[in-house]
Order: structure tokens, then sequence, then C-alpha cells
């Protein structure tokens, strides 16, 4: 049994591709990244990028939903769903950013090319950004936000950052200092949600290379290295009126579960990492002089025994979001809030679990647990970026109380 | 507007020189660290603006000579009732700058307090080493090199293992001691240290106090090699690397006290460590504090400024308490290890089982608070311009050095449970 197959996953749902996929991309990851990173660290240009394009356009994880016709590999299924789960949380197993990365694109995927959700005419303009060629395509959101504009139309509370308005030739968007969830300085598409004066939000699919599109200088944060982000400008940027994926909030909530369960997976991969390394440093420290193998401390042992289960916990969890997304049936089928809700619950609760327990790795590392070369600090300043880009925590469980208890003011 | 000043500290405790010593620090803090501070992570290795602020604090503004008395050119902390609570002071305003700087600047007095403070002052040493400290306005660094490769903090660990883990030997000859060991990741090391204290054994394996030797030597000494610092988290101003110490000669008087003593007093140094902690969390969460002050302030949910969201104030009321909990928290450890005559010997069991317990503990509550301040600002939490994260990394970093948290609850179990075998 490998060490990853301790901590139990519902294996009997996933299709034979789905497992040889994961079997893959751990021994490639293992070979380009992880094998790669104590030379060349969070090296974008050396590691990174490279890493990106080999699992994006090479393995082919952004062609994954797209149709046939337009090249791409058709696995556009509900069960789809446990792919995402399997792939992203080898990836994020060697390095949460490329997974966070990852996960945006096939969430994108999902919500306009899954079968149940396939939009002909906007897969038509689009795909081909995704399929032709060898290139990796960055996708990157502009999701709502906490703002210091208090007159911004709002999302649940929280200010729309574009605008935009419909026309004759389509949409133009407008927005100032606008910070997507990544890759601002290189994201070759955005997925904008914007306001739409008297009418729904609209959520619009903007190349990178429109022009009126501005980017600011890249700012430095906690994690994400492959995430090279910047703030934007849009000024009067046009797009044809069949980038518009959808209006209201249905297509929109469908999206952000998708993209919860690429994050969910990403932090499931970063717990994979912390046990494999805790593992090794249970079984090889000796404490106390007494030749005492770390792990066979009480108090040591306790706590690495936590972490397990929460590792154990969060992998269920993970793996039970996708099979809400491949089934919602199953589950009721109470719609896309009811998905989008629990999609939320979980991904709030599997990145404080990450960040809790990579913080009691940390501390039984002691100096080890934040020197780079031991690694683990790395997965440390991911899981917590992805959890700041995720949103507050408070305030998500307004969603939660929505849901939950028909609140009517939240 | 709320400032930090509105924050409470016991008054009663303030030393007679914290309204002379608070603006000068205050000053210190946001015009020569706070501007540049962004930029430090990448100045790990070199300290080209690292060094600056440093030298101002230590050498321009004479911090480093504190603790020597003031006929050697010092300014007499050592033999202060307000040691501690000035100390405090110091590291609460370094560290709302920059928690890493304050690590570093203050451990250059760390070696120091095993020599310095009364009652246990070794003048002899003091007079050897005043003219490095107190005859400049360059920065002098000290290091207390105590951690091996082995076994990591089981040299921290004194009460249980009594220095029989130590692999760093003192051998006499003559009238000199010949000192070979490989000490790891001491603060300001990495090539900065410019006097060394080192934990010794005279005895290898033995469990004897008497064995126990603190040595100091001069970085210059020769058999003294200090490779270049780690690569960390955070903490960029707290260079850390690996000492190596080959038939490393100095003379005998170097010791800091002798059998027994050394043992005794390095328990000191544990204690006074682990409660200084307190002073850098401190000075942390004031800084995140204003920053959250700001924000809160000028960001709006639902058309109004987030701190008027009801959820949301329930997290900044968590940290407040907090931040209040853990000053007072602190400043009560400073007045307890400032006065010995009330609570009992610094280096007592009892007194580093107090010590560890309130640095455990406030490290985790403010951990706690922060990490949720972090999720709470979104994507700017984690952004490095709004400088919370800076702090959320380096604080981390200072609840894991000097033994880490399982020690701390080790050592606080052992003491108030009277555990036999931990």
């Amino acid at each position: 049994m490998s060490d990853q197959d301790l901590f139990a996953y519902p294996r009997g749902r996933l299709q034979a591709a789905d497992l040889d996929l994961a079997a893959s991309l751990q021994a490639m990851v293992q070979k380009e990244v992880m094998d790669k990173r104590l030379e060349l660290k969070e090296d974008y240009d050396g590691l990174l990028k490279p890493s990106l394009a080999r699992l994006m356009a090479e393995v082919g994880l952004q062609k994954m939903f797209w149709p046939e016709k337009l090249g791409g590999e058709e696995h556009n299924e509900p069960e789809a769903a446990y792919t995402v789960a399997a792939a992203l949380e080898q990836i994020g197993r060697a390095d949460v950013g490329l997974a966070f990365l990852a996960a945006h694109s096939l969430a994108l995927q999902a919500a306009i090319a899954a079968k149940d959700s396939y939009r002909e005419e906007l897969c038509a303009a689009v795909a081909p950004l995704f399929c032709e060629g060898n290139r990796p395509l960055i996708v990157s959101f502009v999701l709502p936000a906490m703002s210091q504009d208090g007159g911004a139309p709002e999302w649940r509370g929280k200010g729309i950052q574009v605008r935009a308005k419909s026309g004759p030739d389509g949409w133009t968007l407008t927005g100032k200092a606008v910070r997507p969830t990544c890759s601002g300085a290189d994201a070759g598409l955005f997925g904008v949600l914007c306001a739409v004066e008297g009418e729904e939000p609209a959520f619009i699919l903007v190349p990178g290379d429109s022009p009126g599109i501005s980017r600011g200088q890249e700012f430095k944060k906690t994690g994400l290295a492959a995430s090279r982000n910047a703030d934007l400008d849009f000024k009067g940027v046009k797009v044809p009126a069949a980038n518009c994926a959808w209006r209201g909030e249905e297509g929109f909530l469908n999206l952000l579960s998708w993209f919860y369960l690429g994050l969910a997976a990403a932090g499931v991969g970063a717990l994979l990492a912390d046990y494999e390394i805790i593992k090794e440093w249970g079984d090889n420290r000796v404490i106390k002089g007494r030749g005492q193998v770390f792990k066979e401390n009480p108090l040591t042992a306790a706590l690495m025994g936590e972490i397990a289960k929460e590792i154990a916990v969060d992998r269920l969890l993970a793996y039970n979001l996708a099979d809400i997304l491949s089934d919602p049936q199953a589950y009721g089928d109470d719609g896309p809030l009811a998905v989008f809700t629990s999609a939320l619950m979980l991904v709030h609760h599997i990145y404080v679990s990450a960040e809790y327990t990579i913080h009691r790795t940390m501390e039984l590392m002691a100096s080890a647990g934040y020197a780079k070369e031991w690694q683990l600090e790395r997965y440390w300043r991911d899981v917590k970026t992805v959890q700041c880009y995720l949103g507050a925590y408070e305030l998500a469980k307004h969603d939660f109380a929505r849901w939950f208890y028909h609140t009517k003011t939240l | 507007m709320r400032t930090i000043d509105d924050i409470t500290r016991p008054l009663d405790y303030l030393p007679p020189a914290a309204q002379i010593l608070m603006p000068i620090l205050r000053n210190w803090a946001d015009n020569e660290v706070i501007p540049y501070r962004r930029q430090y992570d990448e100045d790990w290795e070199h300290h080209k603006l690292i060094h600056a602020p440093g030298k101002k604090l230590l050498g321009e503004y004479g911090i480093q000579k504190l603790l020597f008395p003031v006929d050697l050119g010092g300014m007499g902390f050592g033999e202060s009732d307000y040691a501690f609570t000035s100390m405090f002071i110091l590291g609460e305003e370094m560290a709302r700058a920059d928690s890493g700087l304050a690590v570093g600047l203050g451990a250059t007095l760390w070696p120091l307090m095993s020599i310095a403070l009364k009652p246990h002052v070794n003048r002899r040493l003091l007079e050897e080493f005043a003219p490095l400290y107190c005859d400049t306005t360059e920065m002098i660094c000290g290091a207390l090199c105590m951690t091996e490769p082995q076994g990591g903090a089981d040299i921290e660990n004194v009460d249980l293992l009594k220095g029989s883990t130590i692999q760093t030997t003192a051998v006499k000859d003559g009238d000199e001691w010949v000192i070979n060991g490989h000490k790891l990741w001491p603060t300001n090391t990495g090539g900065m240290a410019d006097l060394l204290a080192v934990v010794c054994t005279t005895n290898p394996g033995s469990t004897d106090p008497n064995d126990v030797a603190l040595i100091f030597c001069y970085n210059d000494t020769p058999g003294v090699t200090q490779s270049g610092p780690y690569e960390k988290a955070g903490m960029a101003c707290d260079k850390n690397g690996d000492v190596w110490l080959e038939n490393v000669r100095v003379p005998l008087w170097y010791r800091a006290h002798g059998p027994g003593l050394d043992a005794l007093f390095f328990k000191d140094l544990m204690s006074l460590g682990n409660g200084v902690i307190i002073s850098f969390t401190s000075g942390v969460m004031m800084n995140i504090y204003e920053k959250l002050l700001d924000f809160v302030n000028e960001t709006k949910f639902r058309g109004l400024p987030l701190k008027e969201n009801d959820a949301v104030a329930g997290v900044l009321a968590d940290y407040a308490a907090t931040l209040e909990i853990v000053r007072i928290i602190g400043y009560q450890a400073a007045r307890m290890l400032d006065r010995s005559d009330l609570y009992g010997d610094r280096w007592s069991s009892e007194m580093m089982a107090k010590m560890r317990s309130y640095r455990y503990f406030t490290m985790d509550r403010a951990l706690e608070v922060i990490g949720k301040v972090m999720n709470l600002m979104e994507a700017y939490g984690a952004d490095r311009d709004h400088d919370v994260e800076k702090h959320w990394r380096d604080i981390k970093m200072n609840q894991l050095w000097l033994g880490g948290k399982q020690l701390c609850q080790i050592e606080a179990a052992r003491w108030f449970f009277e555990c036999e075998t931990l």
C-alpha cells in the first residue's frame, strides 16, 4: 500500500483513466517539480512556468472538457469531477500554486463545456484558446471583493469590481484597480463577473490581449508563486456579445462550485505532502537523548495522529464534493445554490483544517518547519494564500446561514 | 481615533526610563524600519538594507551597551530592577516594525545576560567585552550557540537531559579551553556574530550539571567558522547558520561562571528568552492592529465600513481581546523576571516553566487571531503591501525557535504536575 493509499478515498468511484492519470501525474510532478525544487526553489521561469506548460498543454488538462470537434478531449460528463479531484490533489502535492491555476481552467471548462451546461457559441469562440497549439493558457477570474468603493454594485455584500454595458458591438467593460484571483500579470483569459446597470450581473470572458486591459506591476504575496498576480485596469475593453457566458446567479454558482472542488483537491494535495514530510521526520528524528524515535514519543505521536486524522477526513470531504458535483440528484437535487453551499462549506473546512494541520506539523519540526530546505513552509504559505483568496470565512458563514436558516437580510 | 497607545499596559510596572526610551524607539521604527521592511525578504542573505537600522539602534543609539555597567561605558541595566520591563518595551517597539529584527538585535544582548545580570555578574568578562560593545558606533552582534545537529531542542531541555546530549566539547589544556563541535541555527550567525557564547560539555554524556559549560569566544578566534545563512519562511533580519568549532582555544576564564553555575544560569537564559519573546508577539500584534484599523475603516461591505458588520466585529473583538491579554501577560512576565525577590530565581524550574507557559499560550492565541485577520482581509491579507502576512510568517517562526511548542508544554507540565519521567 502506498503512503497516499493509507488515506481512504472512494477509489471505486474513479474510472480506470482517472487512476492512470493520477498515477502518471504523481510520477511526473515528483520528477519535474519536487525533485527540482531544492535547487530551483520557487523560480517561476525555471520551474513553475515550464511545469504549468507541461500540465496544461502537454498533459492536456486545459483540453479536458472541450468537445473533440473543437480539439478537446470531451471528458465532459459529470463524473469528470472525480478526474478533477484526482488530478489536482496530485498537482497540489507538488505545488499548490500550480493546482490553483489548474483549478481555474478546469472550473471554467466545466461551467461552459460540461455536457449539462454546454454553451455552443461561447465554446466555439474560446475553445481555440485552450486547444490550438501547445501553449498553456492561464485562466483567471475577477470576482466580487470587498472594496473601498462604497457605491459599487454588490453581489452578496461584496463589490462587483467591473461594470459592463451591452451595445450593438458587444460588451464594453470598465474597472479600475481590479484584483483578479490569480496571474494578473500573465493570464490569457479572464472570467469576469460584471455589474450591468439595472440588470442581472453578467459573467463575461475577456481574452488577456484585449485592447484596453492594462496590467499593474506584479505584487509580492505570501505564497502561490506560480500565480504572478497584479491588479488590472479595464478601460473600455470590448468583447463580442457571445463572450457572455451567462446572466444571473445560476451559472456563476456552478462555476464557483467546480472552482472550490479544484481548490479542495489542491488543499488535500498539500496535506498529502505534509504527511510525507512529517512521516520522514517522525521515522528518523531521535529525541530526548535516549535514542527515542520521534514518532514513539507519546506527545509527538498524539499530534502526528491528529495530523493524519485531519488529512484523512479532508480527503474524504474533497472526494465527497466530487461526488456531489458528479451526481447532484443523489444528494436531493436542490439546485445550484445547494451545491454551491456544500462546496463553499467543504472548501472552507478543508482550508481551515489544512492551515491548522500544517501549523501543527511545523510546530513538531521546529526550525526545520520554517527552513526552506525542508519544503514544509511553502505548503503553509500556499495554503494560507489560497484561504485568503477564498474570501473571509466569517462572511462565507453568512452563505451557510442563508441556506440552512433561510435568513433574509444577510 | 484609537491608536496603539490605547492598548493597556500595566503602568505600575513601567521603568522610570520608559518615557525616554519609548519615543526614541517609536521614532526609529517609524523612520528607519517600517518604510523599508517590505524589501527585507529579498535581503535575507546580504543585509544590504537590514544592516542600517541595526547599526543605528545598537551602535549609534547604543542599545548594545545596555547591560554593561556604567563605569565600563554601558547603561547599567544589568543591575536594574527594571531590566526586563525595559527590554519588554525595547522588544515590543522593535517587533512592531519587524520581529525578525527584534530577534536579531535582542539576541545580541542574550549571551551577555549570563554574565551581566545581577546577581551573577562576571566583572572580569564584562571588562573584557566592554570595549567591543561600548567603544564603537558600529553594530556588534552576539550569538548564543545551543542547538546541535542531533536532537534539536534537547539541549534546551535542561531539567530532563541535564546536558547529557551536548556533543560540543570543552577540554582543559593548560590555561585554555579547547572547544570542538558543531552548532546549528544560532540567531545572529550566518556570518554576523562577533562574539559567541557556546554551550559545551566537559564530559560528554554526563548528566552532572558541573559538566555543562558556557564559554565565550570571539568570531575571529582561529577554528571558528560560520556558514552563510539558511533561507527561511520569513524573519529575514535574523540570520541563522552553522557554526563549526575546531580546536578553538580560549582562556579558561572565558567560561561564564564555572561548574554547576553555568548550567544554572543557562536555565536563566531559557527563562529570559521565553519571557522576552512575548514582547515580540505583543509588538507584532500592535502593528497588525494599526493595519487592521485602517483596513476595516476603509473597506466596505454592504456599503458600510467592514467593521460595522456584526460577524466581522466578532473577529475584531477577538483580536483586540487577545492583544490586550498578550500585552498584560508579557508585562507580567517581564516584571516577574525583574523581581526575583518576589517571584523566585529566574533560573528555577518554576520560573522556566512559567515563562514557557506564558510564551506558548500567548503565541498560540496570537497566531490564531492573526490567521483570522489575514483571512478577513481576503486577498489583501496575503499581499505584502498590507504588511500583515509578513508579521504572520515572522511570528510563527518566533513560536518555533528556542525549543518550540512541545518543549514548552513538557516543561510546564513537569513543574505544575510534578511529572517525574517527562
